[in-house]
């Protein structure tokens, strides 16, 4: 109820014609939080020690991450191009350089998938399908374009479906090598530039390289401020929950990355001024798996006993979690740092020996896992997805190598379903405590 | 007590060369089980990859994994593999080949050999794997997973399309720069991993040779607009093999030569394939039914004939320009013009190449019906059956339907309610037919 009144003030208050319009949408956010009942974090705290100052970080976070479109619907409103994109491949910075706003789209495991089914088939990743059935019941209609990468065989479908039933004036597909390799660099290049033309043609803008070093700026900073989030989950026990830190990420996702950095610095501020809970002997989690832009399974596994600590997700640290190198050509950076995204739908060049090939596949969910203290991680698989699918096994040899108990759950991206998986949990944390 | 009977999964051929292609199929596991003998380098691969002519040209003895897990269904002999790949911890949701191929892997390592009964002898370990991007993405994915169960080197390539709408000369050259290169890369591999350098000439002749195999079968498909129809799906089900498995072979081209001469004999007398052709049905999309392959007489016993597939298509005739002079960016100009020969068609008209497609064998084929098949465990050629059907509904008012269960997974099979589809499919035939 909260999140519908303070929806109807925020798009009161981006309309351009409101009496509130030079009023920072950040102040708004903030002091209306003050003249509404509730408390979004009443769980989290009661696990995390109690709040010493006026949450405004974490709230204005809560609210964006329960109205994600809010602030992308206002800016579209007010006339800024909105450009929908999906997965970890295209490039945010390209998007900001042209004065658009990002938009990452998403899903939602609570609303029923009503009529996607009538263009698409049960069989796929029903992330894709909960984002598409969201676009069929308009919820997308704020986005000007949107812009699909090949990042595995649903989206390819999903982009032609998309196209030919919502059209968009502008609707583009980054061709995203599965390989790495010296040429691959070059072709996902190509691609981009591609991309480029595009959207110069579309906006008839011209890119601004300053522009674009400029967005490698911003988004570094962004990635920085979320690193510095994620620092805090180090402590024992964590400063703050892997609940509030979903959807400090995922509320960030379609909003300009000034804002969210700004939001994430208060929210770190908040966080540091919690009074510090005991230690307690709560087993501490790793998650791995694909899409999870809901805070619902991470806040059960919380609530069955655990810290949820680190994470390799499409909507956490694969995410965000390296730099762009600011190199002088600002596309070379991009290149590097998006074709070298750890996901599993890329095949790394094959190394010598069994133990070496793990390591160099998954070396860097071996240092979240060591510096992050973990002792027991949980792959959450949406369904459907092959290649999570295949690679998942390989992790978990590679885990167990590290003693590391693994719990492996394949679910189908909806919150109906989630409570069957209490049991499968709490047996788990049992298992490992 | 088990039933030890064996059950009925293949169907009835309507022409010979299809009755010769089940030796072809033995002798890709016997071949590959001799060379090991012989100390002739084998690999696992992932057919119609586009580099399939590379590893001919290297003497390396192709094993196509795929196949196997498709030989296993119509055998039904898969159970025991996937089983023990979803013992192994993949999902039974994941693509069924893989899980045929992971699971003979896993089971060849813990029992040290080659499982007792395995179809056509099973699959030897091989000395290397190679697979790509193409088609889908376990492709690429499962021979990186399968180096759980066996320690041979891997490689897969990236085999890339531009999207319908792009504009064809403004990628043109990177896209066939990057194939070239992932070619290249390749031919590295097999280099470092045979020991042995390739000889261009010899991928000149298997490139040849590749090509006119490919020209026949085109010449052949066309052959089949004939009324009565000279050949039906279940036979191309058969017939792709020398195709897609014997690629660049001189076996391939005879095969095919010997094939055209037959379908041509049998239209110029107006030979049509067994039972009343009252309705022709076009293969609109998906991976047979291995585990069934029957049901196509199933549906003749009703009238229905299936005239034409949409699903392992061979390439509409490509010309490379001329310039190219050097096979392996011979080889990259056509796998490039290759996939992206129906863009213009559909760019200029539906916008759709799926579709575009279908409305062209719709009418050349005097197509009265369309069936499609769903496979729960493959993304890649299942995923935009329904959206197909509903652009193409835009175009026709023909009757379509989609069948659903798996290539090879039979959990994912009902009889009785493939039956009951059908029934009503040929009830609104028959109704169009009256209308008409």
């Amino acid at each position: 109820m909260t999140g519908s009144i303070f929806a109807c003030y925020f798009q009161a208050l981006l309309s351009q014609d409101s009496p509130l319009s030079g009023y920072s949408w950040y102040e708004y956010l903030h002091d209306t939080y003050h003249n509404i009942e509730g408390n979004f974090f009443i769980d989290t705290q009661s696990l995390y020690g109690k709040e010493n100052n006026s949450m405004t970080g974490s709230v204005t976070l809560e609210e964006l991450y329960q109205c994600r479109s809010q602030r992308a619907q206002a800016l579209h409103d007010a006339g800024q191009k909105v450009i929908g994109y999906f997965c970890c491949y295209v490039p945010d910075e390209i998007i900001a350089a042209f004065d658009m706003l990002p938009y990452r789209i998403q899903g939602s495991q609570n609303e029923p998938i009503d009529q996607a089914d009538v263009h698409m088939e049960t069989m796929a990743c029903p992330f894709a399908r909960s984002c598409f059935n969201l676009a069929l019941n308009g919820k997308y209609d704020f986005l000007d374009g949107f812009v699909i990468p090949h990042t595995c065989d649903t989206l390819e479908h999903l982009y032609v479906i998309w196209q030919e039933t919502r059209p968009l004036s502008l609707t583009h597909f980054v061709n995203v090598p599965h390989m790495l390799s010296p040429s691959s660099a070059t072709f996902y290049r190509q691609e981009l530039n591609t991309f480029i033309v595009a959207l110069k043609t579309w906006s008839g803008q011209k890119l601004d390289t300053g522009k674009l070093r400029e967005a490698v700026r911003v988004y570094n900073s962004r990635r920085a401020a979320l690193r510095d989030l994620y620092e805090l989950r180090k402590a024992d026990p964590p400063l703050v929950s892997g609940a509030e830190v979903t959807k400090a990420v995922v509320a960030g996702m379609g909003i300009p990355a000034t804002e969210h950095i700004e939001l994430i610095r208060a929210f770190i501020t908040e966080v540091k001024a919690r009074q510090k809970a005991k230690k307690d002997q709560r087993p501490r989690i790793f998650l791995w798996g694909n899409e999870l832009d809901d805070a619902a399974f991470i806040r059960l596994v919380e609530e069955s006993g655990a810290h949820v600590v680190m994470d390799d997700l499409c909507t956490g640290t694969r995410f965000f979690w390296e730099d762009v190198p600011e190199t002088e050509d600002p596309l070379d950076g991009i290149v590097t740092r998006y074709l070298n995204t750890h996901c599993p739908r890329t095949n790394l060049p094959q190394a010598a020996t069994r133990e070496a090939d793990l390591e160099n596949r998954f070396g860097h969910i071996g240092r979240f896992v060591r510096e992050w203290k973990v002792n027991g991680v949980i792959f959450y698989i949406v369904r459907y997805c092959d290649t999570c699918e295949l690679e998942g096994p390989d992790l978990r040899e590679y885990l167990q190598g590290m003693k590391l108990p693994v719990l492996m759950i394949e679910d189908d991206y909806s919150t109906s379903t989630i409570g069957q998986l209490r049991t499968r949990v709490q047996a788990f944390l049992e298992m490992i405590a | 007590m088990e039933n030890t009977e064996k059950i009925k999964t293949t169907a009835v051929k309507g022409t010979k060369a299809a009755q010769k292609v089940r030796g072809f199929v033995k002798n890709i596991y016997r071949s590959a089980q001799e060379a090991k003998a012989q100390g002739k380098k084998v690999s696992y691969v992932m057919v119609s990859s586009h580099y399939d002519e590379i590893l001919r040209a290297m003497d390396i003895v192709p094993l196509p994994t795929e196949n196997f897990a498709g030989l296993c269904a119509a055998k039904r002999e898969m159970d025991r593999f996937l089983l023990k790949a979803e013992e192994d911890g993949y999902s039974q949701v994941l693509c069924s080949y893989a899980r045929i191929g992971l699971g003979f892997d896993s089971l060849r390592k813990e029992l040290g050999g080659i499982p007792e009964n395995s179809p056509d002898g099973g699959m030897p370990m091989p000395d290397m794997m190679v697979g790509s991007s193409n088609v889908c993405d376990p492709r690429f994915k499962w021979f990186q997973a399968t180096g759980r169960f066996l320690d041979a080197p891997h490689h897969s390539i990236d085999v890339v399309k531009p999207p319908v709408h792009a504009d064809l000369k403004a990628v043109q050259n990177y896209y066939v720069r990057y194939q070239q290169a992932q070619f290249e890369e390749l031919i590295a591999f097999l280099e470092k991993h045979t020991g042995k350098k390739l000889d261009k000439e010899r991928l000149w002749e298997t490139l040849r040779l590749g090509d006119e195999a490919c020209r026949l079968w085109y010449e052949t498909d066309r052959l089949r607009v004939a009324v009565p129809s000279p050949m039906p799906s279940q036979d191309r089900f058969s017939i792709m093999v020398p195709a897609y498995y014997y690629t660049g072979t001189q076996e391939a081209v005879d095969f095919y030569r010997e094939l055209y001469e037959e379908v041509k004999y049998r239209v110029d007398n107006k030979i049509g394939t067994a039972g009343e052709q009252r309705y022709r049905v076009l293969y609109g999309g998906g991976l047979p039914p291995w585990h069934t392959l029957w049901i196509f007489n199933y549906f003749e016993s009703f009238g229905a004939a299936f005239v034409m597939e949409n699903v392992y298509r061979v390439h509409d005739p490509v010309e490379v320009p001329s310039h190219v002079k050097d096979p392996v960016e011979y080889l990259a100009w056509r796998t490039f013009l290759r996939l992206t020969s129906s863009h213009e068609k559909a760019k200029a008209n539906s916008g759709n190449i799926e579709v575009e497609r279908l409305l062209d064998l719709i009418r050349d084929y005097r197509i009265d019906g369309v069936v499609f098949h769903a496979c729960r465990s493959c993304r890649a050629t299942t995923l935009g059956q329904i959206h197909t059907k509903n652009r193409l509904s835009q175009f026709t008012d023909m009757p379509m339907t989609q069948l659903v269960s798996d290539m090879v997974d039979l959990r994912d099979y009902s009889e009785a309610q493939w039956k009951a589809q059908i029934g009503a499919f040929i009830e609104a035939l028959a109704g169009r037919e009256k209308t008409a």
